[in-house]
């Protein structure tokens, strides 16, 4: 291994630890380990990435997180509770959008507020306003075989601040993009964490993007799954995307190689 | 309005319909067709003149009445036949007991022509409309039962996934996801099952009837009345595009998020709607 | 937590649920058993509505092995319907072949196979049994003209449906038309074109038993039609369900064949497959 995990970064500009996992592993069936003894602890208003390979139980992890599979042993609680079933204080995001594609945008943005109660005007404003936040405004009533990949990860992203939850699960959001959209979507997320302030769980396999978002990024290697290194990324926010070309962040590309490539 | 563009295209090229009529027009006037086996268009069109226009009695009834008694006799078959094939279509989706022990009894079951089972039917039921109402019933429940089926087990996992992080019930996602996400195969397997609902009523008219257009077409053809046949087949053209032109229309209307221009027509209504409301 | 559907059924192995899929056979056999022997008032109306299974045993074991009179209306039965098939299916491919290939065919036909869609073609049945008599052709000719659609629409659906990158890569290597059509169009069309051979021969069935009941010399419909005319259900249930079981044995003959075929969609297969031609190419 190339470097252990660092357990010694600064964490005091974030609030309490809103994330944890302890030992957590997870096997599917008998014999594959998807996850190997991941320990974490995120805090509140932090940005994690998560980076590795396909395969390396990244989506594993994520889906423990938000109580949609159970663990196979470890704990993993969110704000103090353990985590047991599907939790609605966490918002999740998909490499897909996940549109219903009988609705239109502002509809699919109000489904998480049908899930409560009937929809009332404030419901309706906060999705128009959710929509302009992502930067769709005028596209509220175009259904999603209208839009463009990108706009309809607009859309589900705008949904996903719909539910209000102040934790964010992304699943490779971007994945499926091509590298200007993404880049653009990265420019923008990078905004609206800013304003929201919530605490964001990130997967890509992009390195740069899990940098270039990320105030930690946790890399993990395959077979079995395991967190290896966690990385600090200590650029100032907002952050433009020039960043990308500095040494600085070159560095912690190969850091975060070394790391990829020693297992 | 764009929905019946099928029948638009029909006219666009009716042209062909023309030219092949006018060509066998002449072939039987000049040429050598023998008129026992097809009788020239002109004579199918006096028969339709007389059947429709100057509302000739035959078989105790006016084609009117022969038509409304098909039609009458499919939509009920039809009726019985979606609520039996969704019904078990449901009752299979939710429960895995019945879907593995009960239903493929309908799969082996839809392996016999379930025209077979006429002469049974009409013994059961008699030779009015029960039978035929039976037939109907039985030759189409099983495209609703087994196109509802699988839209309703469609795999879905994001969706699912999304539904549960946002807390939908069981209920909330069934109504706004997986309903709405099998209707494009639940409404093919309606406009099969109209379809053959229609083609079971016509059979089991064959077999006994007073009334119908079956009955009609049989005892033409028995007489040798080919005129008269031809002109019940265009009779029961006319009906089978009837039948398909409103289950097309219902689809398109109702599954509309399938193509551009049904999207197009939502999305600016529900946008006019918004300006209505303020 | 998952909802109750999103569970795809599980793989459970038929060892483990072939004695459930038998004792709920045998409960609903007693069931109907019992109802015949209790649920009428009177025997007659009972043998009618719901003949008793160890009557229709003993009747099919009657019309297959001691009087043998099924064969004759089973062979004719089936022979109507395969030709039927057959020649539905030439036609039907033929059409769609050409539809493919001619754009302005492909204009000119499309109201006539709409015509041909919504008008419920097994009522030509009468005209066909008047004009071609009672015996084999009447009833031929009717199954094609009811089974030519499915392999229409498939073979059409599947020859239109090619990749278009890979329709270039081949323009691009100078395949002619026949080239691109047979090594790309046609291969790549071949699950739905099989799938389309299925829907052919199960609407001939119907096709050939409809001739049969409007009127025919023999065949699984006279022979059912005759049954129930002279009152012995029992008798009738049987001609019913060796036609089932031969219509099952059929289909699973042609599913083999399907899948034998289409072998690049089945892992064991393309295995297989693979190993055949490494040792036809002598490579070990
Ligand atoms: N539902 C499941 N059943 C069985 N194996 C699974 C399941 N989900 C994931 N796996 C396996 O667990 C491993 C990690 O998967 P995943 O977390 O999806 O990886 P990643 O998201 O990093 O690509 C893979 O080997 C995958 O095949
Ligand atoms: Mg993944």
């Amino acid at each position: 291994m190339a470097a252990t995990a660092k357990k010694t970064e600064d964490l005091s500009q974030f609030g309490q630890t809103v994330i944890e996992g302890k030992n957590v592993t997870k096997v599917f069936g008998e014999t594959v380990t998807a996850l190997e003894g991941a320990n974490f602890d995120i805090r509140a208003g932090e940005f994690i990435s998560l980076v590795g390979p396909s395969g390396c139980g990244k989506s594993t992890l994520l889906r423990l997180v938000a109580g949609l599979i159970e663990k196979t042993s470890g704990d993993v609680k969110v704000n103090d509770d353990l985590v047991t079933k599907p939790r609605t204080d966490i918002g999740m995001m998909f490499q897909k959008a996940v549109l219903l594609d009988w609705r239109t945008a502002i509809e699919n943005v109000l489904l998480p507020s049908e899930m409560k109660h009937r929809i009332t005007q404030e419901d309706k404003d906060k999705a128009m306003a959710s929509l302009e936040l992502v930067g769709l405004k005028g596209f509220e009533f175009h259904f999603p075989k209208q839009l463009s990949g990108g706009m309809q990860q607009r859309v589900a992203l705008a949904r996903l601040i719909q539910t209000g939850a102040d934790i964010m699960l992304m699943d490779e959001p971007f994945g499926a993009l091509d590298e200007f959209t993404r880049e653009r979507l990265n420019v923008e997320l990078m905004r609206i964490v800013g304003e929201l302030k919530a605490t964001t769980l990130f997967v890509t396999h992009n390195i740069q993007e899990a940098i270039y978002l990320a105030d930690r990024v946790m890399v993990m290697t395959p077979r079995p799954g395991k967190i290896a290194e966690i990385i600090e990324v200590k650029f100032e926010r907002p952050r433009d995307i020039s960043i990308q070309t500095s040494r600085e962040f070159n560095i912690i590309i190969e850091q975060v190689r070394d790391t990829l490539g020693s297992h | 309005m764009k929905p019946v563009s099928f029948l638009i295209s029909f006219l666009k090229y009716s042209l062909s319909f023309i030219i092949v009529l006018a060509l066998w027009e002449a072939y039987a006037r000049y040429g050598g067709l023998n008129e026992l086996f097809l009788p020239r268009p002109s004579k199918i069109g006096a028969k339709l003149y007389s059947l429709f226009v100057k509302v000739e009695v035959i078989e105790q009834g006016t084609i009117y009445w022969h038509f409304y008694a098909t039609l009458a006799q499919m939509s009920i078959g039809f009726a019985y036949g979606i609520t039996i094939g969704t019904t078990l279509a449901v009752l299979a989706a939710f429960n895995e007991t019945f879907r593995r022990y009960v239903a493929p009894y309908a799969v082996v079951f839809n392996v016999t022509p379930g025209i077979a089972v006429l002469p049974l039917i009409i013994a059961w039921f008699g030779f009015g409309w029960e039978s035929k109402i039976a037939l109907a019933t039985l030759v189409c429940f099983f495209p609703p039962f087994i196109n509802t089926l699988t839209g309703l087990l469609k795999k879905n996992d994001e969706a699912i996934e999304l539904f549960q992080t946002i807390g939908a019930t069981q209920s909330q996602y069934f109504w706004k996801q997986q309903l709405p996400n099998a209707l494009p195969e639940v409404f093919a397997g309606l406009k099969l099952a109209i379809t053959t609902a229609l083609l079971g009523t016509i059979v089991a008219q064959f077999g006994s009837a007073t009334e119908g257009v079956g009955i009609l077409m049989q005892r033409f053809a028995f007489r040798l009345d080919m005129a008269g046949s031809f002109a019940s087949l265009v009779t029961m053209a006319i009906m089978g595009l009837l039948v398909f032109t409103i289950a097309e229309v219902m689809d398109r209307r109702i599954v509309f998020w399938r193509d551009a221009k049904g999207l197009e027509r939502v999305s600016k209504k529900k946008q006019r709607k918004l300006m209505v409301n303020g | 937590m998952s909802y109750s559907t999103s569970q795809q059924t599980k793989n459970i192995s038929l060892f483990k649920t072939l004695p459930f899929h038998l004792l709920i056979f045998a409960v609903l056999i007693v069931i109907w058993e019992l109802t015949n022997l209790y649920g009428f008032e009177d025997q007659i109306q009972a043998d009618m509505i719901a003949p008793r299974p160890t009557n229709i045993v003993l009747a099919m074991l009657d019309i297959f092995i001691i009087d043998k009179t099924v064969w004759k209306h089973l062979i004719s039965t089936f022979q109507k319907a395969l030709l039927g098939a057959s020649i539905g299916t030439a036609i039907g491919m033929g059409l769609a072949i050409a539809a493919t290939l001619s754009l302005t065919f492909r204009k000119y036909i499309k109201p006539w196979i709409i015509l041909m869609e919504a008008t419920p073609r097994i009522a030509v049945g009468p005209i066909f049994v008047a004009l071609l008599g009672f015996g084999l052709w009447s009833a031929v000719a009717l199954a094609a003209l009811v089974a030519f659609f499915g392999p229409f629409v498939n073979t059409f659906q599947g020859l239109m449906e090619v990749d278009e990158e890979a329709e270039e890569m081949f323009r691009s290597l100078g395949a002619s038309r026949f080239q691109t059509f047979w090594k790309l169009r046609f291969a790549s069309a071949m699950e739905l074109i099989s799938a389309g051979w299925k829907l052919a021969t199960a609407s001939a069935f119907g096709g050939a038993l409809v001739a049969e009941f409007i009127q025919a010399s023999e065949g699984m419909g006279v022979l059912i039609a005759q049954y129930v005319i002279m009152i012995t259900m029992d008798y009738a249930f049987a001609g019913l369900l060796s036609v089932t079981i031969f219509g099952f044995i059929l289909f699973k003959i042609m599913d083999y064949f399907d899948y034998r075929l289409i072998f690049w969609k089945n892992d064991y297969l393309l295995l297989k497959e693979s190993e055949k031609r490494r040792k036809k190419a002598g490579i070990v």
